[in-house]
């Protein structure tokens, strides 16, 4: 290499070493590349692993309950990329022009790596599930995000000795969950896993599942389902009422050491996870052996501690996006509407995933004026002084500025 | 007029501190990053209750507020210096080999960052080499100032003479292997093992590492303390981005760069990801050599390039576990923030088994709130765990297979630090593992090299020749120097200055030609 002969190294040939490193290096080139073989491989084996963006296709609707459907996506071109059974793809959708997103846990096994089913159930006050529900066929196409979140059995600390408590459609990842459990035992043959399922839904005809779950329980040992209806009718016979602490003693036991081995996921409508979340708490049980999937941004924002006081829900702001071409956008906002969504339905976005506050991939810096970042929000301990938030779950109590 | 005189492609530490420097200086700047957030692996991510730092161990450089030291310097001329919150730390690592049986550590040694207890620590330890430890020590301070002061001075002069009287030291020691140093002053194999621990943050064995490298470090962190900031690395990113921002630099998140395109070998524009072009003077690119010439540039890799690399080797990856535990640093039997855990004197067996997905031998655990209780949340520790590795094994596992593989694997890591500190794993509230694919995941580097490439003795600047093939490019960041934290912070910082120079020097000379055309 032409470096040896520069004027201002050839003193440091007085430098013991200096020689033979020169000479190694002189060595190394001999055996060396420039390294062009290996292009595009950080791109390919990163995308195969964690693709950004999947190209997907329904290739059948399952009719689950009145309420409820499975869609089943096929991957176009590549091969589905492995996941952990309870985590979810954030499905891009396009619905009357306006672009926007939900995160929906796989119902489907790992093991399947033909497709996903993502098992979608009719939300009252909904938006994008009743347009899944009603509009959505075998041979539409949809991308989404790749498998992502952390809400799955994590064998280095969650233990064989597991809880499910399931809301409604919160039965989605525990069914991956258990499908997992269930081919895990018959590969490695080792005594394994025990899960003991507890399934609330509010009526007996929003039961998902029901059959395949019944059948699963009677072939294995290894899984036990306590049925739960809140709202039964007359001719019910079942177990009725709310997963509570007393429910779970009688369900688990009451020795508290027991109790601590064991780890409960919870999955379902905020409001039930949040009763859940406490009925443990006062059983005893530790945080760390709790795991919680996040469920969207909080509905009533205005009920929260920390809302701004006078400010009521249907107050209106202007919203300003500063863009990346350095135009300026302008729309109106409630205050009580998420920013991410209320961007979205004036034509704006930012990358997104959970939709619920935790992955951070939304996060936009307010220039000017102010938001209500609720506890959802898991921003970084730095991110507020800056004006760093999450739009997915940041609510503007003023007129404000955003960067995208 | 072009849309901006610099476009900064990349924002880890050494493109954020050449974009703030640059805009600070007068260049119009735009900063590309593909990811949402600043900092490139200066950052952290929240799990439960805890943000983890996600790679600053122990920050370099600083030196305390009485007696300050270069990076406070460049911290204060970046315009963040008032933003940060410094946490010194009180020891410089804790070295345990751990028992076979359970009897007391074959080596249990902990070093405080104070040159004179350090010293007054080794000879406790190791009395018989007393005068061994002082003559080595004092080896390193010389060494050390040598290779700060005199030695640029020296290679300035290019007489030879110059170097020979002011640089004895480093005639004699400068660039001989590091290990051969430590037999020549030294005979206890436990004490070389204890005072050669910072390889580590190097990534090779001693015998391939020159000993100035080794001796600045002891010494360097030794005086100048290591030390945390609160926030973690991500609260240095975000200041850095904030007061480029205030600046009136211009940033655009999830926007990668797509191409470098070039006329003539000038650099003309860059195109994102997105199809933009953006046209500039110059670009600094903080991303590895080998996505800037052979995937970034719209030409065949120059010549010049080309045989760089060649002589180049990918250096290490490491597989990192993120613990957020559910029990006090005390209740965990942590003594120092950072530790480092040997099965083996030799760090050639580390190095060994840094190959491939085997037993780990040599493992660091670093205990965020030992020395700031801010770090963790109340009663509990946040922890990081662990080794140095390649990540050829990794890529070579079928997909399926990964995240078993990658569990298994945590496991075994924790096991290894179990010998030292037996609570971890009841405790776990949370956890996240990293392998090299994580890293070469969100580093977007060959390998996911975490340190650039191998750092042994020809890697060093004074071996290559700045790469000038392309007109207005200019690399900085780990590949082109030192890995690390403070290596790369002044890389950018230089690398601005440099290009703030060319710039102005266009500017006059543009200003020439219009008065000569007046």
């Amino acid at each position: 290499m032409p470096n040896s002969s520069s004027a201002k190294n050839n003193i440091l040939h007085a430098v013991k070493g200096y020689q033979e490193a020169l000479d190694h290096q002189q060595e190394l080139i001999k055996t060396g590349t420039d390294f062009n073989e290996q292009k595009g491989q950080v791109a390919n084996t990163i995308a195969t692993l964690h693709p950004k963006r999947l190209q997907l296709v329904v290739s059948e609707v399952i009719e689950d309950t009145a309420s409820t459907k499975t869609l089943r996506f096929k991957a176009e071109g590549i091969v589905l990329p492995p996941f952990q059974a309870g985590q979810y793809i954030n499905l891009f959708v396009n619905i009357e022009g306006t672009e926007t997103a939900r995160p929906y846990a796989i119902s489907s096994a790992p093991q399947q790596r033909g497709y996903y089913d993502l098992t979608i159930k009719r939300v009252a006050d909904g938006y994008v599930s009743h347009y899944l529900l009603d509009d959505v066929k075998a041979g539409d196409r949809f991308q989404s995000t790749g498998p992502m979140g952390t809400f799955y059995h994590n064998p280095l600390f969650h233990g064989d000795d597991l809880v499910f408590l399931a809301g409604g459609s919160g039965i989605a990842p525990a069914r991956s969950m258990i499908i997992n459990m269930i081919e895990n035992t018959l590969t490695h043959r080792k005594a394994a896993q025990k899960l003991h399922l507890v399934y609330a839904s509010s009526y007996e005809v929003d039961v998902i599942y029901e059959n395949e779950l019944k059948q699963l329980e009677k072939e294995h040992d290894s899984l036990t389902i306590t049925w739960l209806i809140s709202r039964p009718t007359e001719k019910y016979t079942g177990r009725t009422g709310h997963v509570n602490a007393e429910l779970l003693t009688e369900l688990l036991g009451s020795d508290l050491e027991k109790l601590q081995r064991k780890m409960f996921y919870i999955c379902g409508p905020t409001s039930f996870h949040d009763f859940c979340a406490q009925q443990l708490e006062q059983l005893k049980v530790k945080a760390r052996r709790v795991r919680i999937e996040c469920n969207g941004p909080p509905k009533h924002p205005e009920t929260l501690t920390g809302w701004p006081q006078d400010l009521i829900a249907s107050d209106k702001v202007s919203v300003t996006i500063n863009k990346a071409d350095g135009t300026q956008g302008q729309f109106e906002a409630r205050v009580d509407e998420p920013l991410l969504n209320s961007m979205e339905r004036n034509g704006y976005s930012a990358e997104n995933a959970c939709r619920s506050g935790e992955c951070s991939l939304c996060r936009v810096k307010v220039v000017k004026g102010s938001v209500f970042n609720p506890q959802e929000a898991r921003l970084r301990s730095t991110d507020e002084a800056y004006g760093w938030c999450h739009s997915c779950v940041a609510f503007p109590t003023s007129d404000i500025e955003i960067m995208v | 007029m072009t849309d901006f005189d610099a476009i900064v492609i990349g924002a880890g530490n050494a493109g954020l501190t050449a974009a703030t420097a640059l805009q600070r200086g007068g260049a119009r700047t735009l900063l590309l990053e593909r990811h949402n957030i600043p900092g490139g692996c200066a950052t952290s991510f929240i799990r439960g209750e805890f943000e983890f730092e996600v790679a600053l161990h122990q920050l370099s450089g600083m030196g305390t507020e009485k007696s300050p030291f270069i990076m406070r310097k460049i911290f204060t001329d970046l315009g963040i210096m008032d933003q940060l919150n410094v946490v010194e730390e009180r020891e410089l690592y804790r070295v345990v080999l751990p028992s076979i049986e359970n009897k007391d550590h074959e080596i249990d040694v902990t070093l405080p960052a104070n040159i004179k207890a350090l010293k007054k620590t080794l000879i406790a330890h190791y009395p018989d080499e007393s005068e061994n430890i002082e003559a080595y020590l004092t080896l390193c301070e010389k060494l050390s100032l040598e290779c700060f002061m005199m030695l640029p001075r020296a290679q300035k002069t290019g007489d030879q003479t110059v170097l020979e009287s002011t640089c004895p030291l480093y005639i004699q020691y400068g660039l001989t292997p590091s290990k051969d140093v430590l037999n020549e002053f030294f005979t206890n194999k436990d004490l070389k093992a204890v005072i050669a621990a910072y390889w580590c943050y190097i990534g090779l064995p001693p015998k391939d590492i020159p000993f100035c490298d080794l001796a600045v470090m002891i010494y360097a962190y030794a005086a100048f303390k290591p030390c945390h900031v609160q926030g973690g690395s991500q609260a240095i990113s975000s200041a850095l981005l904030e007061s480029f921002l205030a600046a009136g630099g211009k940033v655009l998140f999830n926007t990668g760069a797509e191409k470098i395109l070039s006329e003539d070998n000038q650099v003309k524009a860059v195109q994102t990801e997105h199809g933009d072009i953006f046209s500039c003077e110059h670009v600094i690119s903080n991303t590895s050599p080998l996505h800037t010439f052979n995937e970034l540039l719209d030409i065949p890799t120059p010549q010049q390039a080309s045989d760089d690399m060649k002589s180049r080797r990918l250096g290490t990856s490491a597989f990192v576990l993120y613990l957020g535990l559910d029990c006090t640093p005390e209740e965990l039997g942590v003594t120092a923030a950072s530790n480092f855990i040997i099965d083996d004197r030799d760090e050639e067996v580390a190095f060994e088994t840094m190959q491939g997905i085997v037993d780990p031998t040599h493992t660091m655990l670093t205990c965020y709130n030992h020395d700031d209780p801010t770090f963790a949340p109340p009663g509990k520790s946040s922890i990081s765990l662990l080794c140095l590795q390649y990540s050829q094994a990794w890529q070579d596992l079928p997909v399926e297979e990964y995240a078993q593989a990658k569990y298994d694997f945590a496991d075994k890591l924790i096991d290894h630090a179990e010998r030292v500190f037996p609570n971890i794993r009841k405790n776990i509230e949370e956890v996240e593992v990293a392998t090299p694919l994580t890293m070469m995941r969100y580093l977007n580097t060959p390998g996911g090299a975490i340190y650039g490439f191998q750092q042994n003795t020809q890697d060093a600047a004074m071996f290559r020749e700045r790469i000038n093939a392309i007109q207005g490019l200019h690399m900085a960041g780990s590949w082109n120097g030192m890995g690390g934290f403070q290596p790369t912070y002044m890389i950018g910082e230089s690398t601005a200055r440099a290009v703030l120079k060319k710039l102005k020097n266009t500017q006059s000379e543009i200003k020439q030609q219009e008065l000569s055309h007046a």
